[in-house]
């Protein structure tokens, strides 16, 4: 699913150039769980982003799906990421002004899905949370755990194909943590590929394979089952 | 999606209520504002658009030029003989109407006797031609007859109660009997006329009033306004350009040879559209006060510039907010939102922004419409902008307005990067240097507005304080009636019997009118009789005239019944002294001078004096008394009384009128009155002025208050860390205004040269004038920065004296 060759990011400044990623290669299976580990500054988020297609390479190939991504512009960018890839986020990133069910809502809304299609999604996939309850309140009324629910929610209600999980249990306690790695696992059982940058050992264990990045460069890959 | 971005953008409004007051109060401010000069607009473009052929109707007016080809009286009507010849001269003339102004009378019906304002002479012609609807009578052979008389409704009312008039008789001046043979429709109140009654245009050639002979010949009883129908697609330039020799045709040509000039040298006409009139026509012998372009000019730039400053002000706040819509312009792209789906929402909450503030403006246009109409001094009547087009336009502006404002706040917005604003870095730097600039627009334009208001009330008050040459207080004037003439010296006398009254006399013209005829002068200069190198106008005055307005001599005497000459005396002010080439006010007197025809002697020079209003230069004066050879007759009463007691003296005055003129109403004005009345147009637009600037520094420091409540909750770690570092209070209360002073700083120092330039242009439009105050320039940006300088220090000082440990615990 997921071919990374030479990947090169470099980001400049005035007066340092700072290499992020080095000749990185990565692939990714469909329907594998790999989690991403490494130092703070080794990486991580950026290859998380350019898989996102958030960012730019400088260099390199990144193809998804048997297609190149490299050169996408602005529009081709948004379509693939509105289509197949959902995020995941250690602060949740849920907007503020927005109800549990309207943050869920938001992708269905932008993919053009009809409203009575929409309710039917939502519902069903705020049931498989088990945060159907709360779909009237606003994220800052919820506890973290139950905000990052809302943000897997958000991030499979399109049903993509890819979710990027950026370290989803940072802010969270550990039961709260441990629910949403089982439903992170859940997810990926029912077929979805999951890429999960993470610190923890502990999460790391709920991947297939754990790829470990330092200065840029992927250094060692365990492989769990 | 709509449904969406709709609720987005309440909710957005209802989380941060200050800004969202601020934004819809501003907004709301500059569209109201333009909404009521929309008004003005709307209603001062709307004249004399009644008449059915409204567009092809043109007005006949008058130039005349001394022998120097300078201009020397510019007037709105014509002689009478001019209409009749040019529709029998040129065949493309379709019709042709004349009305001439009788201004005001005296009425009788029965036991009602009346002041009547407004009198015509006119004929069907001018019915048909301005479309009046005639609403009782004939209106083709109503006004035929001579002595027959039309009345508009509410006249005829006023006479007749609810009677039928027709055929009643009406006793005009006490001698002119007319009777009654039609109702008409007033115009609208849009028209640059109002004729109140219209008398058969017949009548004018009694004996009594032109004569039958005048009325066919005469080419200088220039009151008569003259209107005409050309043909849809005709030029009128066309027309124009053959008057020259139209004048030479038929204008009576001097009997020596050696005189010859042509009269197209002297004198010109020219024609005026009908729909012009109210704005651009600014003649002598104007039916009514009109309008002035310049004024619908200024109303629009100031409209313009309020609702100017509440857009920066929605630019600035947005922007200045957009650290906190961050995540969600993050959140929206990485979810997939493409960036024209960013812009196109935040447009559209500016639009819908708009679109409430325009719903609130027009219910405060409405409400404000009546005050503005009595400050503005006309009727604004509210379906000025109920009407089809205006309300399109409201459906448009909040398109308009919505995306001027919201653009650069979207544009700005929509540029964040997602993979940065999620990871928490924002710089908010961007755009700051765009606020700032948009800052200084908004303080130029106050500053601006502020130097424009001081300005203007100096030169009003000016006018209303500056030595005219007379005494203006306590003078009370009323029409002369010529059947006092013979008993005038026993009237005067029953008047000063009572030491209220101190003084009275008579005069053709008074003081605050205008200055406008004029006849052939010379003067002996040297040893030989020469026409003097430009025109004096005349006014005929009595032996008390001077004395009662306190006018002083300069040389020579007053004129006195002790001297039987003084009927050929003349008595010049010193502008004429001067205009003439005599040395000295005493060289003059005693002097050889004809004027109109009447060789005699300056027996006084007056001190110059402002007989018209401070608009115009004091310009050469001739006086002389009403007698048989000057043709002038006495057309106003001037009394002066004392100012102890001023029932006692108007009782007194008021009975000795009764006695001595039981058929004539008892109606006065104070000079004082008419004086203010010259300086009205100034002094509405000193108010409104006063108004419209207030509304925009009002709406500039609610920005700048809103800007600053922002900057300052986005500093307020560093405020902590500085304060534990050993900052005082007011040291971080410099720290935070210095920012924002510096910009009105600048807008000041921008603004003052702009303003400079314009208000020296404005005054151009006095010939007496203020010098340019220039210390009103510093106080103006003084005054600026210290209203923006309590605006932001109001935020300041609490969060400088907060608990450092708090701001940064809350971190």
């Amino acid at each position: 699913m997921i071919k990374i060759t030479n990947l090169e990011k470099t980001y400049r400044t005035e007066e340092v150039e700072t290499v992020v990623l080095h000749a990185l290669n990565l692939e990714v299976r469909e329907g594998e769980f790999v989690a991403v580990m490494g130092p703070s500054g080794c990486g991580k988020s950026t290859l998380l982003n350019i898989l996102g297609l958030l960012d730019d390479p400088n260099s390199g190939s990144f193809v998804f799906d048997n297609t190149e991504t490299v050169g996408f512009n602005e529009r081709r960018r948004a379509e693939l990421r509105k289509h197949a890839i959902g995020f995941v986020f250690q602060s949740f990133n849920l907007i503020d002004e927005l109800t549990v069910y309207e943050n869920v809502e938001l992708p269905l809304i932008y993919t053009g899905v009809s409203a009575a299609e929409r309710k039917t999604r939502v519902e069903e996939v705020l049931d498989k949370m088990r945060i159907m309850h709360r779909r009237h309140h606003y994220p800052q009324q919820l506890s973290g755990g139950q905000q990052q629910r809302v943000a897997v929610a958000r991030a499979v209600v399109n049903r993509p194909r890819l979710i990027l999980a950026d370290e989803p249990t940072g802010n969270l306690d550990s039961s709260n943590g441990n629910e949403v790695m089982d439903l992170l696992s859940e997810l990926n059982e029912q077929g979805t590929t999951i890429v999960m940058v993470t610190h923890s050992e502990h999460d790391a264990r709920y991947s297939h394979r754990i790829v470990r990045m330092l200065d840029g460069q992927t250094v060692t890959e365990t492989i769990l089952t | 999606m709509l449904r969406h971005y709709i609720t987005v953008t309440l909710r957005n409004l209802l989380k941060h209520k200050l800004i969202s007051a601020i934004n819809l109060f501003g907004l709301t401010m500059g569209l109201t504002c333009c909404l009521l000069i929309l008004a003005y607009i709307l209603h001062e473009t709307s004249y004399d658009r009644s008449p059915p052929t409204a567009s092809r109707i043109y007005r006949v007016t008058r130039d005349f030029y001394d022998p120097n080809g300078a201009t020397t009286l510019q007037l709105s009507a014509v002689a009478p003989v001019i209409g009749p010849l040019l529709k029998s001269d040129f065949p493309q003339i379709e019709k042709m109407a004349i009305i001439l102004s009788g201004g005001s009378i005296v009425a009788r019906y029965e036991d009602k006797i009346l002041t009547q304002d407004s009198l015509a002479f006119a004929d069907g012609n001018f019915l048909d031609l301005f479309g009046v609807r005639v609403l009782s009578g004939d209106a083709r052979t109503a006004l035929q007859e001579p002595r027959t008389i039309m009345l508009e409704q509410r006249t005829a009312r006023k006479y007749f109660g609810t009677a039928d008039p027709l055929n009643k008789e009406l006793k005009l001046d006490g001698n002119l009997l007319c009777k009654v043979t039609g109702v008409y429709q007033g115009l609208p109140e849009n028209s640059h006329l109002h004729p109140a009654m219209l008398i058969s245009y017949t009548t004018l050639n009694d004996p009594s009033l032109y004569g039958e002979e005048a009325m066919r010949t005469s080419w200088s009883s220039n009151s008569f306004h003259t209107y005409l129908q050309l043909p849809a697609t005709y030029d009128a330039a066309q027309l124009e350009a053959q008057f020259p020799a139209f004048l030479d045709r038929h204008m009576p040509q001097p009997k020596r040879a050696a005189d010859f000039v042509p009269p197209s040298k002297m004198t010109s006409l020219q024609l005026q559209r009908l729909t012009d009139v109210h704005l651009t026509s600014h003649r002598a012998d104007e039916l009514e006060a009109n309008g002035d372009i310049t004024r619908v000019y200024i109303f629009s730039i100031i409209a313009l510039f309020v609702l100017l400053i509440a857009c920066i002000n929605y630019m600035n706040l947005s922007t200045a907010r957009a650290a906190l819509r961050a995540k969600e312009v993050g959140v929206r792209k990485v979810i997939g939102a493409r960036r024209s789906e960013i812009i196109l929402q935040f447009l559209g909450e500016s639009v819908l922004i708009t679109a409430l503030a325009t719903a609130l403006a027009v219910g405060c246009a409405l409400l404000a419409l009546p005050w503005l109409s009595r400050l503005a001094g006309t009727t604004l009547s509210p379906e000025l902008l109920l009407r089809g087009p205006v309300l399109a336009g409201l459906l448009v502006l909040p398109l308009v307005v919505g995306v001027l404002s919201g653009l650069y706040p979207a544009l700005y917005m929509s540029s964040f990067q997602p993979q940065h604003i999620l990871k928490g870095f924002l710089k908010n730097s961007g755009g700051l240097t765009f606020r700032r600039a948009l800052v200084v627009v908004q303080f130029v334009v106050s500053i601006g507005l502020l130097v424009g208001t001081a300005i203007v009330l100096l030169q009003v008050r000016y006018l209303q304080q500056t030595p005219l040459g007379y005494n203006r207080e306590q003078l009370l004037t009323m029409t002369y009636p010529p059947t006092l003439t013979p008993q005038y010296e026993a009237f005067r006398q029953a008047l000063q019997q009572q030491a209220s009254v101190l003084n009275a006399g008579r005069s053709s013209r008074i003081p605050t009118g205008r200055l406008l005829d004029a006849s052939d002068a010379a003067a002996v200069v040297g040893d030989s009789l020469r026409p003097t190198a430009a025109s004096i106008k005349f006014v005929s005055i009595d032996d008390q005239f001077l004395p009662t307005y306190g006018i002083r001599l300069a040389a020579g005497r007053n004129f006195s019944p002790a001297f039987p000459t003084d009927t050929t005396g003349f008595i010049l002010n010193a502008s004429a002294v001067r205009m003439v080439g005599w040395d000295s006010p005493a060289a003059a007197v005693g002097q050889a001078f004809r004027y109109g025809g009447v060789m005699g002697r300056v027996v006084g020079v007056v001190e110059d004096f402002h007989f018209e209003s401070l608009h115009q230069p004091i310009v050469p004066l001739v006086m002389f008394l009403s007698t048989v050879t000057s043709r002038s007759s006495y057309n106003l009463l001037t009394v002066k009384i004392a100012g102890a007691n001023v029932p006692a003296a108007l009782a007194h005055l008021e009975s000795t009128w009764k006695q001595f003129l039981p058929e004539q109403p008892f109606a006065y004005t104070f000079l004082d009155e008419s004086y203010n009345r010259l300086y009205e147009a100034e002094q509405r637009q000193s108010t409104l002025f006063a108004l419209f600037a207030g509304i925009a520094i009002f709406i500039a420091c609610l920005g700048l208050f809103g800007l600053s409540a922002f900057a300052i909750t986005q500093r307020v770690k560093e405020i902590g860390i500085r304060k534990v570092l050993g900052a005082s209070t007011s040291t971080i209360v410099v720290l935070l205004s210095s920012d924002f002073l510096r910009l009105v700083g600048v807008a000041a120092l921008l603004a003052l040269p702009l303003s400079w330039y314009l208000m020296h242009r404005w005054l151009q439009n006095f010939a007496y004038r203020i010098e340019m105050p220039w210390w009103v320039f510093p106080l103006a940006g003084l005054a600026a920065v210290l209203i923006a300088l309590v605006t932001i220090v109001s935020q300041t000082v609490s969060v400088a004296r907060a608990n450092p440990v708090r701001s940064l615990r809350t971190e």
